[in-house]
């Protein structure tokens, strides 16, 4: 019986690990080709591990495009983006949770009934208002636009709910400001949530494509993903170009790669509280 | 207690970091609903109200139809696969004994990298001449299919990328669900000597029905939203049969300008997840999932 049911585990582990390879084989696959020559991938196909290393399809793809340059505007958008949503965020869960003041109820409704929404739904108004502002075609104006966040204060207001009024009690009456409690007393005692919503806001603002490829003109001024896009377009779907196309393809994905590698376990965690991006 | 806020903290806390929530999320809602009653054409300066005719048009429209129709299929070919894999992944994991957080980080992996770096990748695994997936069928001496030409198999290509994106990130809250499940009731029916289908089927399904549903909801409402994929993989082509709702927006109103039938487009599928997401919120109230 013991004996049935170790090899039914061992079985058991080979099936997930084949699925749990396909699932990353994609990855795996655009790391082998991105090093491979054009005539390697299209006369051996199935042919995983290369014969010989051609780095030069990354030198070749940084000079045909500004790579660098569009890692560093998705590197610094997205950083910006995240650190002020979480900002307001908190400021507007700790009212929403401990002030009382006129409108409360209605906000809060307005935030849960709209957090759900597809956020496509304000791409034209919002593009509109950005073109008054005179931020169309630039980065700011996707920081801008993107300030808000009604998923990330629903989130933590629903964190913030669960602090216990007698910690926020004693604080004030040891005479700490309200904006003191918030950031010494209430964020810290919620800093899984924020991580949480740290590690999804980094993960949908750095990924985004459809909003800032609508905002954005210039090869200069774009984030990586709509850059990477236009590149492979640009590049064509020929088969000569196609390790360049995977090298390209490299330098946007392995970033991401590597910070998942290295904060797996709280990218599992936190992706568990994300229902819907913003 | 919550105490009764003074007009400066009401301006620090609420009114400042309210401004980007107006200026970006509430106005620009109300404005696209407005739009959706004008022929506005991004160009010109001025418009006409022309009333539901934007709605009305497009529900005769033969372009929204198609686009309803692909949407439906798109996402019930999708949402279904991800849910049964997502749970049959999940009941794997938790069974293993060994190597679960390895093999969790896999799963998860397409659910991090972004999506229009990996569609580009997909894009040329599908390739119908020199891409892996039809040698193997050429070695198999199965059919090989003109994956991104022929208008069923492309819709089937995005099918295929959108499930491999959440199947791990389904998997992962069916994991959590099942592992709440008390142990006692495994040994009850280990007693009444149920097999392990009907232990699937009798215990484990009912159970993590809540988690199912949660999921169901916010699959439909991401494959709603689905764009990356198809913007890389077939543009909404061939001929049209990969153009969703979304898709069709994108077109009516970042390529045609037609404003007014882009904003009642858009009107639209804020109504669907707007049922979508109040079923959810209601179901929340009697369960908690996470």
């Amino acid at each position: 019986m013991k004996k049935v049911q170790k090899i039914q585990g061992y079985v058991l582990f080979i099936i997930l690990l084949i699925i749990g390879l396909l699932m990353v084989y994609p990855m795996i696959w655009m790391l082998a080709s991105s090093v491979k020559s054009a005539n390697e991938i299209l006369n051996q196909p199935l042919q995983l591990i290369p014969r010989t290393l051609h780095f030069e399809n990354f030198t070749n793809a940084l000079k045909a495009a500004p790579f660098m340059q569009w890692l560093w505007n998705s590197t610094w958008t997205t950083v910006v983006i995240v650190f002020m949503q979480l900002f307001f965020s908190s400021l507007i869960a700790y009212a929403l949770t401990q002030f009382k003041f006129m409108g409360r109820n209605v906000l809060f409704a307005i935030i849960l009934a709209t957090y759900m929404l597809p956020s496509a739904t304000t791409y034209i108004p919002s593009y509109v208002i950005l073109g008054k502002m005179n931020l169309i075609n630039s980065l700011v104006g996707l920081v801008v636009s993107n300030l808000a966040n009604v998923f990330v204060i629903f989130l933590l207001r629903q964190s913030f709910m669960s602090v216990p009024k007698g910690i926020i009690e004693a604080a004030r009456s040891d005479g700490a400001s309200e904006w003191t409690i918030l950031w010494q007393i209430v964020v810290p005692m919620n800093k899984n949530s924020i991580l949480n919503a740290t590690l999804i806001g980094f993960i949908t603002n750095f990924n985004g494509y459809l909003w800032p490829s609508l905002l954005l003109n210039d090869t200069k001024k774009q984030v990586i993903s709509v850059g990477l896009n236009s590149f492979s377009n640009t590049q064509g779907a020929f088969n000569q170009t196609f390790p360049i196309i995977m090298a390209g393809t490299t330098i946007a994905v392995v970033p991401l790669i590597i910070v998942y590698v290295i904060l797996q376990k709280y990218f599992v965690q936190s992706s568990k509280t994300s229902s819907i991006k913003g | 207690m919550e105490i009764k806020a003074s007009k400066r903290q009401l301006l620090l806390f609420v009114v400042i970091p309210l401004l980007p929530l107006i200026v970006f999320w509430i106005i620009p809602l109300i404005v696209s609903l407005w739009l959706s009653f004008t022929d506005w054409n991004y160009i010109s300066p001025t418009f006409n109200y022309v009333g539901i005719k934007n709605y009305t048009q497009l529900f005769t429209s033969q372009e929204f139809k198609q686009a309803l129709a692909h949407t439906a299929y798109f996402t019930f070919f999708s949402v279904v696969p991800i849910i049964v894999l997502g749970f049959l992944l999940a009941v794997g994991l938790n069974k293993l004994k060994r190597s679960y957080k390895f093999i969790q980080a896999l799963l998860f992996a397409p659910w991090v990298t972004p999506l229009i770096g990996m569609s580009i990748v997909w894009g040329w695994i599908f390739n119908s001449k020199v891409g892996p997936i039809n040698q193997i069928l050429h070695l198999l001496h199965l059919p090989e299919p003109q994956w991104l030409t022929n208008p069923t198999a492309a819709m089937w290509t995005i099918i295929i990328v959108t499930i491999w994106k959440n199947a791990g990130w389904a998997a992962l809250f069916f994991s959590d669900a099942l592992a709440k499940i008390p142990a006692s009731l495994f040994e009850v029916s280990d007693m009444e000597g149920l097999s392990w289908w009907q232990k699937i089927w009798y215990v484990l399904i009912p159970l993590v029905s809540p988690t199912t549903l949660f999921l169901v909801i916010v699959m439909i409402l991401e494959c709603l939203q689905a764009y990356d994929q198809i913007t890389v993989l077939t543009q909404g082509g061939p001929a049209g049969s990969t153009t969703t709702l979304l898709y069709l927006y994108y077109q009516l109103g970042f390529k045609q300008f037609q404003m007014g039938s882009a904003t009642a487009l858009s009107i639209i599928i804020l109504v669907i997840s707007a049922i979508l997401a109040y079923i959810s919120i209601r179901m929340s109230r009697k369960h908690t999932y996470y």
